[in-house]
């Protein structure tokens, strides 16, 4: 062996050798550039490419009365979209089964126009207003009929999208105190805007890896974020009775001609407003059907002056102070003048000698006024406060109104001018809302104990927790259980003589109420010639379990209490019925009205 | 580095007298004690293979198997979105159906009138409290108005149509008997 040849062979090792780790080494860095350096980017474009993000929706809550009964719930609802670029023939199998047949453009429009109920030249306008695009939506939300329907012909050019909407199985029942909420799914009204923090779910998101064929591949679904369900919120309605009550105010507002009208009910033990009824009321269903005035609850947002039926509570708080009895004796002339106030009756009459029942049973004003000079006026507003008029109630309700017992230029009630001084012993020159009226005559119905007003029972969750439900409460002594009763009695008095007796007569049971005649502000300070009438009062006087408050706005042909009389006979009635209240079975006592 | 095996034997150690003769004790090793050859473990070989490929055909049944369930999930899923999308329209006609608007319309439409006359009986005297009067369109304290209360989920089509009385096939009908038949106090049971 020569040592020629060895060096040869060596060399030959060496440039082998070199070339192999040369080699080797460009895979090197490349595997680690993929494996290390890239592998972040590289991963996520490789899921991404046959991963699926799917959006799980997390459902709005249910909005249920005292029963159950479901007045507001989410369903689905799906737009209709298209990709016009790609409108054109295809192929579909056949209704007999046998083979394929070419449907066209114009004949798939026909059918989809059909199936939607819409004018085929509607469709094509949408589909021809940019043939390009590769989007053009058809229909917003349709039902799942219609969608089981368009799904049927196999059109390759529609798209579909599922979405939450909101149905109100009970229309407008209700539909002022459980709202609506807009297109978007933002609340906007009602109890759907004042719960929105229990009612509202959030969606989740849910990743899977799918085949070319769309077929997940077991055991890749991701969950990224969980859907959460929102809870429901129980109102203390009863749908029925405000079915009924709706439907009685609705047919009486008609009947004389008013523009709107107002009926509360609340359990006399508890404070619980077990209908909350006006009419008109929006139906959620349709918003775009009701004027915009109307779309709100009124009986929480809309202040007014209440006018006569004040007067029990002026009454009430006469004698909690020690000021004035049941048979305290007045001589009641048709005009008093004090100071700068010169007070009328709504009827001529010489100067009566009424008791103070004789005054709630004929509206005296006069009578009212007189009585009030035994108690001191900051006394009398004290009284207003422990009523809680003046303020927002418990339940909160979005656009809730306090109502006003001073106006808000006055620091304090004796700043206030004789006339007004007077005024408010009878419910002019102070506003309240329909539910603040209801709640004082509550508190006189329970022996002087005022609840808080409760209108949500609470949240109640997916996994049946309820949070939010109102703390048990025993309520305020706003005035004696004497007072109370006393104010009770005296209104029954106007239940069994007063002018309005005959329609509000309910057989079998004793019934205390009080009638009201308001002047309407015209808006500028002066008394416009319209009126507010109302009807408040309890059942059975012997031990009140329910309240019921009637108001009817600018009545044409009938302007007294007459006009919500019936309406509130009828609830009153139907009130009793519903919760089985036992006809009274103690004779009324009977005060004297004259002495 | 060498290779030993290419190293002539001549270069290990010191080198060696020419001519001198080998060393006695060099000899060469002796054949190995005869064992008895060892045949090739032909079931090792059989047992490996076989396992790889028990192995591998069960990972393919169970792949088989997993993709089989696969498309059963995503066939059962769609059913499921379906029955739930049914589930619902009924749910909504259903809920609609029952709205007090709907009810009252029907109850009115065959000929029902709500009494707004309310009458008890006393259980523990038989006593009858208020008084009994028969219900009449007239006195109905409420006569449904679609218009008034309105639910635009309902469909004027779902009144039903108030029933024509057979007047061949319906019994005659009695007259009334006003006269509550019962005398004395209810039947109670006597068991103390």
């Amino acid at each position: 062996m020569t040592s020629t040849t060895t060096r040869t062979t060596r060399g030959r090792v060496a440039i082998a050798v070199l070339l192999i780790v040369a080699v080797v080494s460009v895979f090197v860095v490349r595997l680690v550039d993929i494996q290390v350096v890239q592998a972040e980017g590289l991963n996520a474009a490789s899921l991404a490419s046959r991963s699926d993000s799917t959006v799980t929706l997390g459902t709005r809550g249910d909005i249920l009365d005292a029963n159950g009964v479901v007045l507001a719930t989410s369903i689905l609802r799906y737009a209709i979209e298209a990709d016009p670029s790609a409108v054109d023939e295809f192929e579909r199998p056949a209704a007999d089964g046998s083979g394929e047949v070419t449907v066209t453009a114009d004949q798939a429009i026909g059918e989809l126009a059909t199936a939607m109920g819409l004018d085929p030249a509607a469709i094509t306008a949408i589909l021809s207003a940019d043939p390009s695009s590769r989007y053009a939506l058809i229909s917003k939300s349709v039902d799942v009929a219609t969608y089981n329907a368009i799904r049927a012909l196999d059109i390759p050019w529609l798209y579909y999208k599922a979405d939450q909407s909101r149905s109100y199985p009970d229309g407008s029942v209700a539909g002022n105190l459980v709202g609506f909420v807009g297109e978007d799914g933002t609340a906007l009204a009602g109890t759907e805007l004042t719960q929105d923090k229990c009612l509202a779910g959030s969606d989740g998101t849910e990743v899977t890896e799918t085949g070319e064929d769309g077929v997940a591949i077991p055991g890749s679904t991701v969950t990224v974020t969980d859907a959460v369900d929102g809870g429901d919120v129980q109102l203390t309605i009863n749908s029925d009775l405000q079915y009924f009550a709706q439907e009685a105010l609705a047919q009486r507002v008609t009947e004389v001609g008013a523009e709107s009208g107002t009926v509360v009910v609340t359990e006399a033990k508890t404070g619980k407003i077990l209908t909350a009824a006006e009419y008109p009321t929006v139906d959620p269903n349709n918003i775009d059907a009701t004027d915009p005035e109307y779309r709100g609850a009124k009986v929480f947002s809309d202040p007014f002056e209440p006018g006569s039926t004040f007067k029990s509570i002026t009454a009430a708080s006469l004698i909690d102070a020690g000021a004035a009895t049941p048979d305290s004796q007045v001589l009641a002339p048709y005009e008093y003048t004090s100071g700068d106030a010169v007070i009328h009756d709504s009827f001529y009459h010489a100067p009566m000698p009424w008791t103070l029942t004789g005054v709630i049973e004929q509206s005296s004003n006069t009578g009212i006024s007189m009585l009030s000079n035994n108690m001191s006026v900051d006394q009398r507003w004290d009284y207003m406060n422990k009523f809680h008029l003046g303020q927002k109630t418990e339940v909160g309700f979005v656009g809730e109104d306090s109502g006003d017992i001073l106006p808000g230029d006055v620091s304090g009630p004796t700043q206030l001018d004789d006339q007004t001084i007077y005024n408010t012993t009878f419910g002019q020159g102070l506003t309240v809302t329909a539910v603040q009226m209801a709640s004082a005559y509550q508190a006189i119905a329970n022996n002087g104990v005022r609840m808080p007003v409760q209108l949500f029972e609470g949240c109640r969750h997916a996994d049946g927790t309820v949070t939010d439900a109102p703390a048990a409460s025993t309520g305020e002594q706003v005035i004696s259980a004497q007072a109370a009763q006393d104010t009770v009695h005296m209104m029954e008095s106007v239940a069994t003589t007063g002018y309005a007796a005959d329609a509000i007569k309910i057989p079998g049971y004793r019934v205390s109420a009080k009638t009201g005649t308001a002047e309407m502000s015209d808006g500028s300070g002066a008394y416009g010639g319209a009126y507010l009438t109302s009807m408040a009062g309890m059942a059975p006087s012997d031990d009140p379990q329910y309240v019921v408050s009637v108001t009817i706005r600018k009545p044409v042909t009938i302007t007294s209490g007459l006009a919500a009389a019936p309406v509130f006979q009828k609830v009153l009635s139907q009130v009793l019925k519903t919760y089985r209240v036992q006809p009274s079975t103690v004779p009324a006592p009977e005060l004297p009205t004259t002495y | 580095m060498t290779n030993l095996a290419t190293v002539p034997i001549e270069r290990l150690g010191a080198p060696a007298p020419a001519g001198e003769p080998r060393r006695r004790w060099l000899s060469p090793a002796p054949d190995r004690v005869a064992r008895p050859r060892q045949r090739p473990r032909i079931v090792y070989a059989a047992v490996a293979i076989g396992g790889i490929a028990i192995i591998a055909l069960a990972q393919l049944l169970l792949s088989i198997g997993l993709s089989d369930g696969a498309y059963q999930i995503s066939s059962l899923q769609s059913e499921q979105k379906d029955l739930a999308r049914t589930n619902q329209a009924l749910t909504e006609q259903l809920t609609a159906f029952s709205s007090p608007q709907n009810l009252v319309q029907n109850a009115q439409a065959l000929g029902m009138v709500s009494n707004g006359n309310t009458v008890y009986l006393r259980l523990s005297d038989g006593a009858v409290l208020g008084s009994p009067t028969p219900a009449s369109a007239a006195n109905a304290p409420i006569a449904a108005n679609q218009a008034l209360v309105p639910n635009s989920l309902l469909q004027p089509e779902q009144v039903v149509a108030a029933p024509v009385p057979d007047a061949s096939s319906a019994p005659q009908a009695a007259a009334p008997d006003p006269t509550v038949p019962w005398q004395g106090a209810l039947p109670s049971p006597q068991t103390h």
